[in-house]
């Protein structure tokens, strides 16, 4: 039953990326109209360089342009899939360490101000910390670490200046993660009233309230965005939410955050609403604190991601719309994980979890523990419902292999600080990954020193193996050592990932020309193109 | 809870008996003994009587919730994962795949040892105030009164979260931050109540013959404000089960896995209010009917314990 | 009178600076802060950066010190400004009253005028089939949680009419307002009316028990005097009380309504802030809520003092 749900699932899928990959125009576009879509939280600021949620990302982006951006209509992200928006082109020297662009003229912020290449500059020394005015937080630092400086020629070319060869780094540039903001706005007012060269401007943000942005009638794309604006309302209670929806408050949810169930309730009661599911590229994963008893002992670490049954955590929290995978999302809407053949090979992947369970208890056993002498311990997690939910079942498995853990909910004021720590036995984590590229993923989670590595995971080796595969230009050769080192930590029990999970995203009929991305979260809202038909 | 607490409430037992014995006697019933007694309660209070059925069998299943349950609340299971009500599992299984009804059985242990305990400990800090401040006046009076104001300007679920908040998650913290907020109300209500006794003739009397002041508070001013206490403390009962629910949809109070109503409740089961209505129609049955319970029988000790019933 | 309302000002001052030290170190006991929160939207901690913004903010000073820097803003006019919003606490806090106010107010009205015709319908027909009747509808305000009877009235708003009546946007007129708060109030006030009623009944009845009224009776004044004018208005004694205390209460707790309905009022932000541990907006909007609550019970005693003879306020 199970099965057959989740094929239908795959099915739809496939067929709703068939459908959009090839934009459809049959219909002319209409201009005008306000598209309406409930929030589900109060975003931190407007700030899109200083968070790390696509409660920022979504309603923001639309004011803000990048240098390239993913194609918003094609599905799933890839190299090849970004196009040029705030430059026209770019090239890449002989030595593959000066990427340069070559930036369109004629662009004005929103308030009236040219944009420049001395804006560009000054956005990347903003985020790699060279600026004088700073970011407040800079939670993708990382991502520059292989950029020696950004150099600029005459007004309408800049230059980056890699270390080494990075053949990805265009990759990050292209999220929604990457805007440019001007030079002459201080990183205080872009987190309170952003100024971009986006379709939209900034109009208001009431907290816990709404969000407005509104058309740019000077947008460097003429004839872009089709819409008036876009009205954002802040509905924190997620079945209130979807109940406004159904009853036509509401063009569209907000992007991703449709569980299977709801979906389900969203076909039912408004069969005429227009839905696909999608992975959204945010794994569910365990930290484990190796540095302190019982987990720095490795077989115990072992035994544990023995004692996994995946498809029972995608079958429970996601009715079997879910995939197992590694650390990167698994093919076919991810790009650079691991085939299934081969992952089924890793410990704790087979596929008989009775078996692998007799393994983990054959481990335990060795360790001393047994029927009558349990190991207890504490899952900590942050108390809500998106990790509570998946803890409880870590929970109930461990059971099995002789662990009694219990739960520790932990609020969100202090869920990071208390995982920077490493005040945990196990944890319970969610991980997004901004960019469907091994070099975001692997330097952010996996590195030596990393801000976003909380559990202090550390492998010189493989941090070699992370510059090898970032430098490397076969893409081909580049999936083998990214397997190497997806491999490598899955046995070294870095951050066992649980599951992928996939959500849906609803919208009205009328809403025209909106494509969801199947392999990221957080690039997909420049809604310059979306218009409403009405 | 300090010492003296419990002393207080066997002072009100022993007034609910004496008064129960003379509400007999009135009746012009020669019967005695416990069967007796409970006939006529019965008789004389028929919706008392089904509250105490309502409470009695929800404290029945929280003693022996182990006896009366076949499966273990906390055990996740995948093919049960929103299965509706069958002969199995008869309230059906939450999203985990959690029996529901051994989920709602074990909880009646949560919801009942909150609302009993934040309830008393409200009740008697929240009745010796008002008591003491009311009936001493003075500088006692003046000190109650700011305590008692402070305490009510705060809105009572504010204090509660932020009680919480700062406690932690566990039953002993979600009790006391749920009586804190009780105090007040009580506190005030037996004041103004205290207030007008204080001045009525049959005090004075007592006071004319001799009494001590603290004998007349205990034997005449006590029994006369407990008519109001009993059924503010009834209704407090009931509002310290709706506080922890509150609390728990708003992600505070009792910690998962333990299958507290008011969690069970939460935002997360809302969701399912439509595709899987018996995740929220149980546990939402549940509170209302032991509220609804606890109120009945309050209503009944209200008539049974106003004491100018009597003559 | 003069100087018995010189010294309930002096003891609401004294009561409001109680609650501002209450308020004030309770939300310092409580874990993290809003740097926390900060980097928790950031995903990452970066040490350096929180003991900066930390000292940004003053949170580094001892919190007696920030206790006086806060009550000393205040004596100025100068709320402080949100952590979250970088903007005056006074701009964020401000639109969100007449909101609750509102809502409030609505649902005030709608509890006192079920609860107290009922309430003492339900008592002068004592052991009738109205008052069984009435009492278990009572029973049954006070039964229910308020969020679930939210849940539901949204659930059979869009199954019957097609629409929801949650706000999404500025209403556009009176009209318009009025309709949409008045679901929320009646959702929010259904539990205050059951207590009134149940106060007014309970009241009403120890009230035609007294001698005075036994006295009338025995007079000759008719049934309909004695329950209406002289009983009713001694019962009202304690429901003011009562009334005093829920009007409080929907002022600062109809947080579950205002989450349940999407209302952008006081006491869902203060939920919010307290998440956020925006403490000018906790701090200031707790006070905020405290002024009206003292001021409501000073009218309210001001009201017990009229209404009941018995009471004489000593000079």
């Amino acid at each position: 039953m199970r099965d057959t749900q989740r094929l239908f699932g795959k099915a739809c899928l496939l067929f709703g990326a068939a459908l959009f990959a090839a934009p459809v125009h049959a219909e002319e576009p209409k201009h005008g109209g306000i598209l309406r879509i409930y929030h589900r939280d109060s975003p931190a600021s407007a700030s899109i360089l200083e968070e790390a949620t696509f409660s920022t990302n979504i309603p923001f982006m639309g004011v803000y342009n990048n240098l390239v951006l993913y194609d918003q209509h094609k599905p799933q992200n890839s190299i090849d899939t970004i196009v040029p928006e705030l430059a026209e082109s770019w090239s890449l020297s002989d030595d593959k360490t000066k990427l340069t662009f070559k930036l369109r003229s004629g662009v004005k912020w929103h308030d009236g101000k040219p944009f420049t290449a001395a804006d560009v500059k000054c956005t990347y020394d903003l985020l790699m910390g060279k600026s004088k005015d700073k970011l407040r937080k800079n939670p993708r630092e990382t991502w520059y670490n292989n950029v020696a400086d950004v150099t600029t020629n005459g007004d309408n070319e800049a230059t980056f200046n890699l270390k080494r060869p990075q053949p990805s780094f265009i990759a990050l540039l292209a999220s929604g993660y990457s805007p440019i903001y001007p030079c002459h706005v201080s990183a205080r007012d872009m987190r309170v009233k952003p100024i971009g060269t986006g379709p939209f401007k900034f109009v208001e943000f009431k907290q816990n309230e709404s969000i407005k942005i509104a058309r740019n009638p000077d947008y460097w794309k003429k004839g872009f965005p089709y819409l008036d604006g876009i009205e954002f309302t802040i509905i924190p209670n997620r079945s209130t939410a979807i109940l406004a929806f159904i009853a036509g408050k509401f063009d569209m949810t907000f992007p991703t955050e449709v569980t299977i169930p709801l979906l389900k309730d969203i076909k039912a009661q408004a069969p005429d609403a227009v839905c696909t599911v999608a992975p959204i590229n945010v794994s569910t994963n365990i930290i484990v604190n190796r540095d302190v008893a019982p987990f720095d002992n490795a077989d115990l670490r072992l035994a544990m991601v023995y004692a996994l049954d995946r498809k029972a955590f995608i079958d429970i929290l996601a009715e079997g719309q879910g995939d197992i995978g590694a650390s990167l999302l698994p093919p076919p809407e991810g790009v650079w994980g691991m085939p299934p053949e081969m992952l089924a090979t890793l410990p704790g992947y087979g596929p008989d979890v009775k078996a692998n369970r007799a393994k983990a208890r054959e481990i335990m056993e060795k360790l001393g523990y047994g029927p009558q002498k349990h190991l207890s311990l504490k899952v900590s997690t942050r108390n809500i419902a998106t990790y509570r939910d998946p803890a409880v079942i870590l929970i109930d498995q461990l059971k099995d292999i002789y662990i009694d853990a219990e739960l520790e909910p932990v609020e969100t004021s202090v869920w990071h600080a208390k995982a920077s720590r490493k005040d945990y036995i196990l944890g319970l984590n969610l991980t997004g990954n901004a960019v469907d590229d091994p070099d975001q993923n692997f330097y952010e989670n996996y590195a030596c020193g990393s801000e976003r590595n909380f559990t202090g995971y550390c492998n010189k080796e493989l941090d070699a193996l992370f510059d090898k595969q970032s430098q490397e230009t076969n893409v081909e050769v580049r999936k083998k050592l990214v397997w190497e080192i997806e491999k490598k930590l899955v046995e070294d029990v870095a951050r066992p990932i649980i599951m992928h999970p996939r959500q849906g995203t609803c919208w009205r009929p009328n809403v025209k020309n909106y494509t969801v991305m199947v392999n990221s979260s957080y690039n997909g809202y420049r809604f310059e193109d979306v218009w409403l038909d009405k | 809870m300090p010492g003296d607490a419990p002393v207080t409430v066997s002072d009100s037992g022993i007034e609910i008996a004496d008064a129960y014995a003379a509400d007999l006697k009135r009746a012009g019933l020669r019967k005695s003994g416990l069967r007796g007694a409970i006939g006529h309660f019965f008789l004389r209070h028929p919706l008392g009587a089904a509250g105490a059925i309502i409470m009695g069998v929800f404290v029945f299943g929280a003693l022996f919730a182990d006896l009366i349950t076949l499966y273990d609340p906390l055990q996740t299971n995948a093919p049960l994962s929103l299965t509706p009500p069958s002969r199995a599992h008869w309230m059906g299984a939450d999203f985990m795949g959690r029996d529901i009804y051994s989920r709602i059985v074990y909880g009646a242990r949560i919801s009942l040892a909150v609302g009993i305990g934040s309830t008393l400990l409200g009740c008697v800090f929240g009745a010796a105030i008002g008591l003491t401040s009311g009936y001493l006046g003075g500088w006692v009076d003046l000190l109650a009164q700011r305590i008692i104001d402070i305490l009510q300007a705060l809105p009572l679920l504010v204090l509660a979260l932020v009680m919480a908040a700062a406690l932690g998650p566990s039953l002993r913290n979600t009790i006391i931050a749920i009586a804190i907020p009780l105090i007040p109300s009580v506190a005030r209500v037996i004041r103004s109540n205290t207030l007008a006794l204080r001045e009525l003739p049959f005090v004075e009397a007592a006071r004319a013959i001799g009494m001590s002041e603290a004998r007349i508070a205990v034997r005449h001013v006590l029994p006369n404000t407990l008519a109001p206490v009993i059924v503010l403390a009834t209704a407090q009962l009931g509002a310290a089960i709706l506080t922890e629910a509150s609390l728990s949809f708003l992600g505070l109070g009792i910690p998962e896995p333990y299958p507290s109503w008011g969690r069970m409740l939460s935002e997360s089961a809302a969701e399912y209010v439509r595709t899987a209505p018996w995740l929220v129609i149980f546990p939402g049955l549940a509170i209302s009917l032991t509220v609804f319970g606890t109120n009945l029988l309050g209503d009944a000790l209200r008539d049974i314990l106003d004491p100018r019933q009597r003559s | 009178m003069a100087s018995y309302l010189t010294r309930r000002l002096m003891l609401m001052v004294v009561t409001l600076f109680g609650i501002s030290i209450i308020i004030f170190f309770l939300l310092r006991v409580v874990p993290g802060n809003i740097v926390d929160i900060l980097f928790d939207s950031a995903g990452m901690v970066n040490p350096a950066e929180k003991v900066k913004i930390e000292r940004e903010l003053g949170l580094d000073k001892p919190i007696p010190v920030q206790y006086l820097a806060w009550i000393g803003g205040i004596a100025q006019g100068d709320l402080g400004y949100s952590y979250v919003s970088e903007k005056p606490a006074l701009d964020e806090i401000a639109p969100r009253i007449p909101v609750t106010a509102k809502l409030a107010l609505l649902a005030l009205i709608f509890s006192i005028a079920l609860g107290i015709p009922l309430g003492v319908i339900s008592a002068v027909k004592q052991n009738s089939g109205v008052d069984y009747a009435l009492r278990v509808l009572s029973l049954t305000g006070l039964s229910v949680p308020a969020f679930w009877l939210g849940l539901l009235i949204l659930m059979a708003f869009v199954a019957r009419f097609d629409t929801i009546p949650i706000y999404t946007e500025p209403t556009k007129s009176l009209w318009e307002e009025l309709l949409l708060y008045s679901v929320p109030a009646a959702a929010v006030g259904f539990r205050s009316s059951a207590l009134i009623m149940r106060l007014t009944r309970s009241s009403m009845l120890e009230v035609l028990r007294q001698d005075y009224i036994r006295t009338a009776r025995a007079k000759g004044a008719s049934a309909q005097a004695v329950n209406y004018d002289h009983a009713l208005r001694n019962a009202l004694l304690p429901v003011v009380t009562i009334v005093g205390i829920e009007a409080a209460f929907l002022f600062g707790g109809p947080i579950v309504t205002e989450t349940v309905f999407n209302i952008p009022g006081v006491a869902r932000f203060l939920v919010e802030a307290i998440r956020t541990r925006d403490y000018p907006i906790v701090q200031n909007l707790v006070m905020f809520i405290a002024i009206v609550v003292v001021v409501v019970n000073f009218l309210v005693d001001l009201t017990y003092a009229a209404l009941d003879p018995r009471i004489k306020y000593a000079g």
